[in-house]
């Protein structure tokens, strides 16, 4: 099969990687569009304008993992120009390039409602959607779960550092407030002085929106930037080492990232801080059937969290980690929708 | 037997919820208490509403908490905002232990349709007795969050959404159409405006019919979402002066709508007041299916129309019933009415305070556990109050990790400290009680 795949940046450029890579194992020639990327695997195109490219026209289907209006605009885009050029529309497909569960799920479906096939991520998800669409206009609106294909999940290895290291993802805008990102960062500055023996990597999970600004003050790193005298087990990483710092890790620590359900699939004692209680824009509802939802003091001292119990298997199951073929999956349901073009 | 149920109220949507909830208990053999919390703003119309149905209280949460009359009732339902319904229920049981009273049965709700943040509800409501679900929509979205967690055991029932005694005789309404406004659906003022637009054309399109629009609230009264401008504001900005046809009304809703031939709303509850009053009621698409709009919701219904491009009223006028599916699942059927609660009730008096749900699980957070720093400091000064101090002690400790940078949690956790009772006692007058 020709296939392409349209992101827009990150989170959906690894994700599209990653697809892309389990994709061509399965012997399907996909080609890789998001703009500004300066490296010979991808195009670099605006999204709308590969939509309307003759590009599209060899292709036996193209994935669009846009998001918001983007993916509106790019079906609209492509449908019209198609039609005015008197050709058949490629099959798209789409899907969320993210965990997502609740309204965060449902507000991402909702621009997606419409397009050929929607990949969902397990067992979950689906059950949302068919909530979703029920009774509707949408409701033949057809779907695949094809697991977590949107984080790595295939193990990097394995190589714990030599001092225990917790790993604490930071998100640029979780908690949103600067006041109290300050009093995390200063719990976890006291963690440090108090366990002298673990390392703590404040880790950015996500580059920045704007590439050379500065960290915004709702993060972690920019808090670490401010502390005159930072404790030498307290170090700030780099965004680029994320996969091999949590690699590297003995634990790993977050709010919301979707970064913590790879920490759990790879292993890796994960903690989700409960300490804000179940909200919804944290992204709490995903992760309240985890098992691995903590508050901060019950970590202390750090070598409590070899201990901790692991995350619930039959929740992280439901969330795509039971399905072991998505790829495959993909592809039978690609081939289908390619068959029953006219 | 008839049940002797107390509801606890504080805002006009929670009070309109128990309105309902009473109306149909009352018919049912039930007996009803209102607490009404008292708070700026409740409208007087509401509170007169439920004066005519039952006994009303006006205590507030602290006096209520108090007093002994609670024991006088078979059950007690709580309807507050998320915090205040986890701390009520934490309160509540920790009062019953320390002054050794039998708790009575809490159940809770919501008011109306859950458009959103339905999860992190829940996760307020949990560790009630009973949690009220409108119909299977929301009972499937709890199993789904529940299910292989050590909370599935949460008790629920299906109390549907039916918020008046239907009206079963038909008569000759007046052509007029009553546009149920919310206050943050649409919220930017240009889409609110539009709206206005939108409904002023169509009283245009429709000159032999009232379009009357009926304000969530009046300009000097409050819900839940705050307003920054009030639709009678808006409708002046965006027109001057509206057509003849074209009005703002305070009259109570269901005068309203018992009087009209239509209703038209975004996404408000008041849809189903209009199914119980005879209304035939429309759900206006020109905004699309938005999650902040909550018009997903509605998208089986079979009630979606267009008021931008609609002909006229009388063409909304003879449009189709709701999809009957629909109204199942949603929970407006009769197999979803107060009765059920009012069973569920009645099953629990026989079931054991152990079958109360354990909210306390090792990697399980939940909000309605004694989490928020506020519950835990009102906790320590009951427990203090009870001489209780190792509780008041831990309870402190585990607020001081929330708010390490708080002076008056760590004075207060330093005077616990002293192991001199004199001391402590002479530390505890001098640091500053908690109070909200």
């Amino acid at each position: 099969m020709k296939l392409a795949l349209v992101c827009d940046g990150e989170p959906g450029l690894g994700s599209c990687q990653r697809l892309a890579v389990e994709l061509r194992l399965l012997g399907a020639d996909v080609t890789l569009i998001s703009p500004e990327v300066s490296n010979e695997h991808w195009l670099p195109l605006q999204p709308l304008v590969a939509a309307s490219s003759d590009l599209l026209n060899g292709l036996d289907a193209v994935g669009v993992f846009l998001e918001g209006a983007q993916l509106t605009q790019f079906r609209q885009v492509h449908l019209e120009s198609a039609r005015l050029r008197g050709k058949r529309p490629c099959p798209l497909f789409t899907g969320p390039i993210r965990p997502l569960y609740g309204d965060t799920l449902m507000a991402d479906l909702l621009p997606r409602l419409g397009y050929d096939l929607i990949c969902l991520q397990g067992e979950a998800q689906m059950q949302e959607l068919a909530w979703l669409v029920r009774g509707s206009q949408s409701a033949s609106q057809a779907s695949e779960a094809i697991g977590l294909w949107c984080l790595p999940t295939e193990p990097l290895g394995h190589s714990n550092s030599q001092a225990p290291l917790l790993l604490v993802l930071d998100q640029q805008d979780i908690p949103p407030s600067p006041f109290a990102n300050g009093v995390l960062f200063q719990r976890l500055r006291t963690i440090a002085l108090d366990c002298p023996s673990w390392q703590i990597r404040i880790q950015p999970d996500a580059p920045l929106k704007t590439e050379g600004a500065q960290e915004p003050t709702t993060s972690l790193a920019w808090h670490f930037q401010q502390d005159l005298s930072p404790p030498s087990n307290l170090q700030l990483g780099q965004v680029d080492d994320l996969a091999i710092a949590l690699v590297q890790s003995s634990a790993c620590l977050g709010i919301a990232s979707p970064w913590l359900l790879t920490a759990m699939v790879w292993g890796k004692p994960t903690v989700v801080l409960g300490d804000y209680g179940i909200r919804t824009d944290f992204n709490g509802p995903l992760f309240f059937g985890s098992g691995a939802m903590y508050q901060l003091a019950d970590c202390v001292p750090l070598d409590r969290l070899a201990k901790l119990k692991r995350p619930n298997h039959q929740w992280l199951a439901e969330r795509g980690w039971a399905i072991a073929n998505g790829p495959q999956r993909l592809l039978r349901r690609l081939e289908q929708l390619v068959e029953r073009q006219p | 037997m008839t049940l002797q149920i107390l509801l606890i109220a504080d805002s006009d949507s929670q009070l309109l919820a128990c309105q309902a909830l009473a109306r149909f208990s009352n018919a049912n053999g039930a007996t009803i208490t209102v607490n009404a919390i008292p708070r700026d703003g409740t409208p007087e119309g509401v509170l007169k509403a439920l004066e005519l149905i039952g006994t009303v209280w006006t205590l507030n949460a602290q006096a209520l908490l108090a007093d002994r009359r609670l024991d006088q009732f078979d059950a007690i339902g709580v309807y507050l905002t998320g915090s205040k319904l986890a701390e009520f229920r934490s309160c509540y049981h920790r009062n019953c232990l320390q002054q050794k009273r039998q708790a009575r049965p809490l159940f809770c709700g919501f008011n109306g349709v859950v458009l959103e943040r339905f999860e992190e509800a829940i996760a307020w409501r949990l560790g009630y007795d009973l949690i009220c679900l409108n119909g299977p929509r929301d009972q499937a979205r709890l199993d789904l969050l529940l299910r292989h967690t050590p909370f599935q055991q949460q008790r629920s029932v299906l109390t549907g959404l039916g918020r008046n005694l239907p009206v079963q005789e038909q008569w000759e309404r007046p052509k007029r159409l009553v546009f149920a406004e919310q206050v943050v659906m649409p919220a930017a003022a240009s889409e609110r405006r539009h709206l206005i637009r939108i409904l002023t054309r169509l009283a245009r399109r429709s000159p032999e019919w009232e379009v009357v629009i009926k304000p969530r609230v009046a300009p000097h009264e409050t819900t839940f979402h705050t307003v920054d401008s009030h639709i009678s504001h808006t409708l002046v900005e965006t027109l001057g002066s509206p057509p003849a046809n074209l009005r703002l009304s305070y009259e109570p809703l269901a005068e309203l709508l018992l009087n009209s031939r239509l209703l038209a709303t975004v996404s408000s509850t008041a849809l189903f007041d209009a199914l119980d009053l005879g209304c035939r009621p429309v759900v206006m698409d020109d905004f699309g299916l938005r999650h902040d709009l909550g018009t997903p919701f509605f998208a089986g219904s079979g009630l979606l129309r267009s008021l931008a491009t609609a002909e006229d009223l009388d063409s909304l006028d003879g449009g189709p019933d709701p999809d009957p599916n629909w109204l199942h699942w949603v929970g407006y059927h009769t197999d979803f009415t107060p009765t059920n609660l009012l069973q569920a009730l009645k099953q629990l008096e026989h079931s054991s305070q152990d079958s109360r749900l354990n909210l306390n699980h090792p990697g399980y957070v939940v909000n309605a556990a004694d989490l928020s720093t506020n519950q835990l400091r009102r906790g320590a000064e009951a427990a203090i109050r009870c001489r209780d101090y190792g509780e008041a002690r831990r309870l402190l400790e585990v607020a001081l990790l929330q708010r390490p940078d708080n002076r008056n949690i760590s004075r207060r956790l330093a005077a616990l400290q002293q192991s001199n009772r004199w001391l402590r006692r002479l530390a505890l007058l001098v640091t500053p009680r908690f109070r909200l």
